[in-house]
């Protein structure tokens, strides 16, 4: 497993390494010291597994995932963040404390390692899952639990379960990442995840109206109902 | 609740029965002086009687004290006192002026030989209802002015305990303002450094040796501060030493010290963890948010009985980050108001773009 550590503190860094060294099969394969220098390298050198500092200059370890195309697995390591440690008892993100215990490095790196197993390869380019923070919260979203992807001026609002996190991007820069099997353009607003839709009414002018489980009902406009008959084979 | 309260009661009780012996004592003696002088009355008699009724009078003074202690008369207001101390006068007035009237001791029933001339206008003038009257009167004054006296007395006192009070509890409240606005240690920077430590004993044991002894030192001084108030600046900079020194640890290169303090300014009296305050802000507002760091400037110099001292350290450009005054700051500028009122200032200067610069103005105390 490729692993980069991100943290702004050489001794850090090193004892970090020096705690990774009983764990052969995790390869480090590159350090980072900011945010900036951090991007770039997990772009290029597409790690597994990032162990990454919260508090850094020129941006927090959060600011660096929600950079990220692909966020690789993450365990945050921090010193004493009462902020993020909040952030992180609302998500099953994992998390150790500096100095950091070896058992309990241990235990992380083992969860990681079974989620990595279980992980069916998917189609690169695919988005799998996306991180997002909104406020004091943080979350990795399976994207495949997202009922309804909505844009909001320069954000995107989710529709996950009970919360409607919203992300920092263009929608049309992030429909090209979605897989098409799953996800639709309803229209220019809104995608939906297709196997959230409950049932589909005809509108007027040749609109359908689909129903979402759980959520609203989307309007699927003229032109794309079109498509959406041919891909459903209505 | 104060301890000293029982030994107030018991010195204010002392009080009031010297009060009560001597204002009675004095009374009765003036009228027994006045009865044998003036009015020619025989000694004997006249000093008995009158010495009679100043001990039947003080001991009905002593009970109207407890009656009007058992009705809370304190607690009335001014015109509702007055009214009640006007009817007291004349309840206890009225048996006694018929008493006294009763009794031989009314120097008008019996003047004495050289009263003879006044003798007839004195005695026939007067009716005795006249007579009683003037002694009802005479009573009644006598007991409202004793406790007009007395209520005059019982206010000055509460007055006084209530100032007295006030002073003690604005004093404490102004002790725990001062506690709760001195900053402890960040627990961020001893996790931190913790840290540094721990990767330390592996990479260079003797430096690790000396960073848990410079961890030491800033761990006991930032327990020991919620004791001292005032430490001076050589003692303050010392653990600030042993700060920057742990924390360049941390940061290697990135941070680097400069220092410029002389002996005269280092003996000044400054408020214990504020110069650390400000430079844990330097470093954490400053070269912390910089991926290449730069250079922390201390710098003080004594001018005319006042200490200035400059912390200056680059910070990054974006103002999201330093936007408005943290916490740390307006505490520590709430702590030099109540310790100093207006004669210390603590200034943060962001207008030269890319550096931030506290100045802090301390008087030096005599």
């Amino acid at each position: 497993m490729k692993a980069m550590i991100i943290d702004d503190e050489p001794p850090a860094r090193r004892e970090l390494r020096r705690l990774l060294a009983d764990f052969p099969w995790v390869e480090i394969i590159g350090e980072a010291g900011n945010v900036e220098q951090a991007a770039g390298m997990v772009e290029s050198l597409t790690p597994d597994l990032l162990f990454l500092d919260i508090q850094m200059p020129g941006g927090s370890g959060f600011d660096l995932l929600t950079r990220l195309e692909h966020v690789p697995a993450v365990i945050f390591t921090t010193a004493h963040d009462e902020h993020a440690i909040r952030a992180f008892e609302v998500d099953a993100l994992d998390y150790l404390l500096k100095p950091i215990d070896p058992a309990r490095l241990a235990e992380a790196l083992t969860r990681v390692k079974g989620a990595h197993a279980e992980r069916t390869p998917s189609p690169d380019d695919v988005l799998e899952q996306i991180f997002v923070r909104d406020g004091d919260r943080c979350w990795f979203v399976p994207l495949r639990e997202v009922r309804l992807l909505s844009s909001e001026g320069n954000y995107i609002r989710l529709s996950w379960g009970e919360a409607q996190p919203m992300l920092g991007r263009a929608l049309a820069a992030l429909e090209r990442r979605l897989d098409p099997n799953r996800f639709f353009r309803a229209n220019r607003r809104q995608i939906i995840n297709l196997d959230f839709i409950e049932n589909v009414e005809l509108g007027v002018n040749g609109r359908l109206h689909a129903q979402l489980r759980n959520g609203p009902e989307i309007e699927i406009s003229r032109r794309q109902a079109r498509l959406f008959k041919i891909k459903m084979s209505i | 609740m104060n301890p000293s309260l029982p030994a107030q009661h018991t010195k204010s009780l002392q009080l009031y029965w010297i009060l009560q012996a001597a204002g009675w004592g004095f009374y009765t003696l003036s009228r027994i002086i006045g009865a044998a002088t003036i009015l020619r009355l025989p000694w004997g008699k006249s000093a008995l009687e009158l010495a009679i009724f100043g001990g039947v009078g003080l001991a009905i003074s002593h009970w109207l004290r407890g009656f009007v202690w058992r009705h809370q008369w304190t607690a009335l207001s001014i015109p509702k006192l007055a009214a009640r101390i006007v009817v007291a006068g004349f309840i206890v007035g009225i048996p006694l002026g018929i008493l006294t009237q009763i009794s031989d001791v009314s120097a008008l029933q019996d003047p004495g030989p050289e009263l003879q001339e006044y003798g007839p206008a004195l005695s026939t003038g007067m009716t005795v209802t006249i007579q009683t009257l003037l002694q009802i009167a005479n009573w009644a004054v006598l007991y409202m002015i004793w406790l007009a006296i007395y209520f005059v007395a019982v206010g000055l006192r509460e007055h006084r305990t209530v100032r007295l009070k006030q002073s003690e509890l604005a004093r404490a409240l102004h002790l725990a303002e001062l506690r709760l606005l001195k900053s402890q240690l960040n627990p961020h920077f001893l996790f931190n450094a913790l840290n540094t430590v721990r990767s330390l004993i592996a990479d260079d044991p003797s430096r690790a040796q000396s960073a848990v002894t410079r961890l030491a030192n800033t761990l006991r001084y930032s327990l020991s501060s919620r004791q001292d108030e005032l430490v001076t600046f050589a003692q303050e900079l010392d653990i600030v030493t042993d700060y920057l020194e742990l924390e360049s640890m941390r940061f290697e290169d990135r941070l680097r010290i400069e220092r410029d303090v002389p002996a005269d300014a280092a003996s000044v009296s400054i408020p214990v963890m504020l110069l650390q305050t400000l430079v844990e802000n330097a470093i954490k507002h400053g070269i912390a948010e910089l991926p290449s760091g730069g250079l922390l400037r201390i710098s003080a110099v004594l001018e005319n009985e006042m200490l200035n001292v400059e912390i200056e350290n680059p910070r990054p450009p974006a103002p999201s980050l330093v936007s408005g005054e943290g916490v740390g700051l307006r505490n520590a500028r709430d702590r030099l108001r109540l310790l100093f009122g207006t004669r210390a200032t603590l200034d943060l200067d962001l207008s030269k773009p890319a550096v931030a610069t506290v100045r802090l103005r301390i008087p030096q105390q005599r």
